[in-house]
């Protein structure tokens, strides 16, 4: 298992290599490229300012020389080991180095600190959503199941047809406009992440003689209702039917007949036996949703303005950040490359039949 | 009696191609039914959209003479379409006469030569005044006009009245947006963007899929561990984001857009038709095809293909569904097509900065993005029951 992960690992490398040099390569292609020229948006500079921005970035990141030559300056500042960049652009001594990410040229701050604002964001929503809908997913499936052909069903059944059909765009407009907005219902909250004063105030509820005050918690549980809403519906609907279906193909297995003939109560059939069978197909999809959860927070972050990376990456390309996109293509697809290897890990301790060995 | 047309329908049913078969029982369900339906209507919209809706009157009388501006500012796009309509009826009267090969290439002999022509020699009016008709016919310069059931074009934006967000009335069916444009209109001129995106991007994507799966499935060694990398590569990258690159630093085309999501959701079907060339590749026929001292691209591509193609169908069902949301996703961030009118692009007016929130921009939009978006997805489940009852279900 060890060698696996340790072999899947380095196979990683050439795969980030690919994509790195894809996305850079589409970027450098593009008319115009990426000049300092470009970059510069220097509004209220004096054209001497200007020029000397313009200067400074030709020379710190060789956006004037041959794209390959700026690609392999890219790829050494990124990588741990390598040459070190002095300020002035110059390549200093060979060794072990603290990785750097780069400038937002736009911005002018460092891309690290911009990923570092962001990333947690972002995370923090997969991070309710993954274990939500997997696990109401599965106990929906189970329980619709069990009670197979019932009303209720094929009630669940045809909701989730339509639910998995609904593209999020439309269901994010929708929420945000009748459960948000001041005609319908103003419920929730229409952007961000918290209230305004909300770092002011303590973590927990809090009843003073002043007023009930609902605390830092609730109110980012508040504001994440729709969003959180918006992520989990599609999943949702779709790995209830996928449940259903892969414990359905169980309970009327051979096994599971045998099971009940030697006296287990229909519980330990359920739980013990056809349960863990179950979860295989829910593995396998897995590695296709979890990724999924990155782009659909692009759309949901956009349409609720919660400052994740979605919307990070949404700016950084429409105003042609190149070291923020380059950025945030190799953190994504780590991240995607990552749950790939989590999956196939999962797999093989669900299955016992399943080694790499 | 009744014995002998029992008989001769079972007759039927034995000798019946695989292709019919498929069909046939596709077409046994409701679901499939309903897609179908669902995508007659858009494709009857896209196609005769300009006569649907257009400020252009059909007919107008002016100075006691009649003319039709409807028909003086038809476009080389509108043409092709109309062509590629007409020939599809009428491969379809003749579908008893041609093969299927022969009547495909007529459609597409047809739509090439209208479009190469109709480009060449149209050259509608660049500059539009769709106001002139109505001030003309206030002030009676015109004398009366036969105007087409939508009476605004989707760039008609009123500016002189400003009629922006105003709610489904008499006169705007489904209300305006933003700009002050016909939202009904802009509907029917979106379908167009809708079917092209799904079918071209899918077309892209299909293409690319069977050849890269093919040299894939039937090389083995370092061929095929090269291009599983490659593969890889792209699998590894969201869609979105590489989508979100290229149109912003190459500008917003729609046949950019629809080359781009076309070549992103290749890999899919390159990795399925390469599982499917590794079994195929023992069986018999191909042995045999080998030892005759075929050529390759035969033995894959003449031989192989065939058999493995129908499961390929019933992703590029799940392909257009998803090329069509793509768009949807990338007009409403913002980045899609300028100007044209686009369910995406609309659906992203619905929810104004000051927290406004127009229903009417809400739900015509994502209701048809809705129900496109099904229809294929319904289509695609028909298929699957129909081509392998035992299927595994992938995630689309």
């Amino acid at each position: 298992m060890v060698n696996y992960v340790i072999r899947r690992l380095l196979l990683m490398v050439p795969t980030l290599l690919g994509i790195t040099v894809l996305v850079f390569s589409v970027m450098a292609m593009a008319p115009g490229g990426i000049g300092a020229n470009l970059l510069t948006r220097g509004g209220d500079m004096r054209p001497e300012e200007r020029q000397a921005m313009m200067e400074y970035l030709n020379r710190r990141y060789g956006l004037d020389q041959p794209m390959t030559t700026q690609y392999l300056r890219w790829l050494n500042n990124v990588l741990p080991i390598g040459y070190e960049t002095q300020a002035d652009g110059s390549r200093g001594a060979f060794g072990v180095k603290v990785p750097d990410l780069g400038m937002s040229f736009v911005k002018n701050r460092p891309v690290i600190d911009l990923v570092a604002e962001a990333l947690p964001v972002t995370l923090l929503l997969n991070a309710l959503t993954v274990p939500l809908v997997f696990a109401g997913s599965i106990l929906m499936g189970v329980y619709t199941a069990r009670y197979r052909g019932q009303a209720l069903d094929v009630g669940i059944g045809t909701a989730n047809l339509a639910l998995w059909s609904v593209p999020t765009i439309w269901m994010g407009v929708l929420l945000i406009g009748f459960f948000a907005s001041e005609q319908y219902l103003k419920w929730f909250p229409t952007t961000g992440l918290e209230s305004l004063r909300a770092d002011t105030w303590t973590f927990l509820p809090l009843h003073t003689e002043a007023g009930w005050q609902r605390g830092f918690l609730l109110d980012v549980l508040w504001h994440m209702v729709l969003p959180i809403a918006c992520l989990t519906y599609s999943s949702f609907a779709f790995l209830t039917k996928l449940t259903r279906s892969a414990v359905l193909e169980n309970l009327l297995a051979d096994y599971a007949r045998t099971a009940r003939a030697k006296g287990a109560s229909d519980q330990v059939v359920l739980w013990r036996h056809v349960f863990r069978n179950s979860l295989l197909p829910l593995i396998t999809v897995a590695a296709s949703i979890l990724p999924g959860f990155l782009v659909g927070s692009v759309i949901v972050e956009t349409i609720f303005s919660i400052d994740g990376m979605g919307r990070l990456v949404v700016e950084a390309v429409q105003m042609r950040d190149r070291e923020v996109v380059l950025s945030i293509t190799l953190i994504s697809g780590l991240l995607t490359l990552v749950s790939y290897l989590l999956v196939d890990i999962c797999y093989a301790l669900a299955d016992p039949r399943v080694s790499y060995e | 009696m009744s014995e002998a047309v029992v008989t001769r329908r079972s007759d039927r049913r034995e000798s019946e191609s695989f292709s019919t078969r498929v069909l046939r029982e596709t077409l046994a369900r409701y679901g499939a039914r309903f897609g179908l339906a669902w995508i007659a209507v858009v494709a009857l919209a896209a196609v005769f959209a300009p006569f649907l809706a257009n400020s252009h009157p059909i007919a107008m009388k002016v100075d006691g003479a009649w003319q039709s501006p409807l028909l003086t500012h038809l476009t080389w796009i509108d043409l092709a379409l109309l062509a590629a309509f007409a020939a599809a009826v009428g491969a379809w009267l003749l579908r008893r006469r041609l093969s299927g090969p022969r009547r495909l290439a007529m459609v597409a002999l047809v739509t090439v030569v209208a479009a190469g022509t109709s480009y060449l020699t149209l050259s509608p009016p660049m500059a539009v005044i769709f106001d002139q008709y109505r001030s003309g016919l206030a002030d009676g310069s015109i004398e009366s006009a036969i105007f087409a059931p939508v009476p605004f074009s989707p760039t008609d934006r009123s500016r002189d009245n400003p009629l922006s967000l105003t709610p489904p009335d008499a006169l705007h069916l489904m209300g305006t947006d933003e700009d002050g444009a016909d939202v009904l209109s802009r509907m029917i001129h979106a379908c167009r963007i809708a079917l092209g995106i799904g079918f071209v991007a899918t077309g892209i994507a299909l293409a690319i899929g069977i050849l890269y799966g093919g040299i894939m499935g039937f090389f083995t060694g370092w061929v095929e561990i090269l291009m599983m990398r490659f593969l890889e590569i792209f699998e590894s990258i969201p869609q979105l984001f590489l989508l979100l690159t290229v149109v912003a630093f190459f500008g917003r085309n729609i046949y950019l857009i629809m080359a781009v999501i076309g070549l992103t959701s290749w890999p899919g079907y390159a990795r399925y038709l390469r599982a499917e060339f590794l079994k195929l590749r023992r069986q018999d026929f191909v042995q045999a095809a080998e030892a005759c001292g075929l050529p390759i691209w035969s033995i894959l591509f003449r031989h192989m293909l065939p058999n493995g193609v129908a499961p390929l169908l019933v992703g590029a069902s799940f392909g257009i569904a998803s090329a069509i949301l793509a768009e949807a996703v990338l007009s409403f961030l913002g980045l899609g097509v300028v100007d044209e009118p686009s369910w995406g692009g609309m659906l992203n007016q619905a929810v104004g900065p000051g927290g406004t929130f127009a229903v009417w921009l809400a739900t015509y939009p994502g209701l048809a993005i809705f129900l496109t978006v099904f229809a294929y997805n319904l289509i695609g489940e028909a298929l699957r029951d129909a081509i392998d009852p035992h299927l595994q279900r992938q995630p689309s």
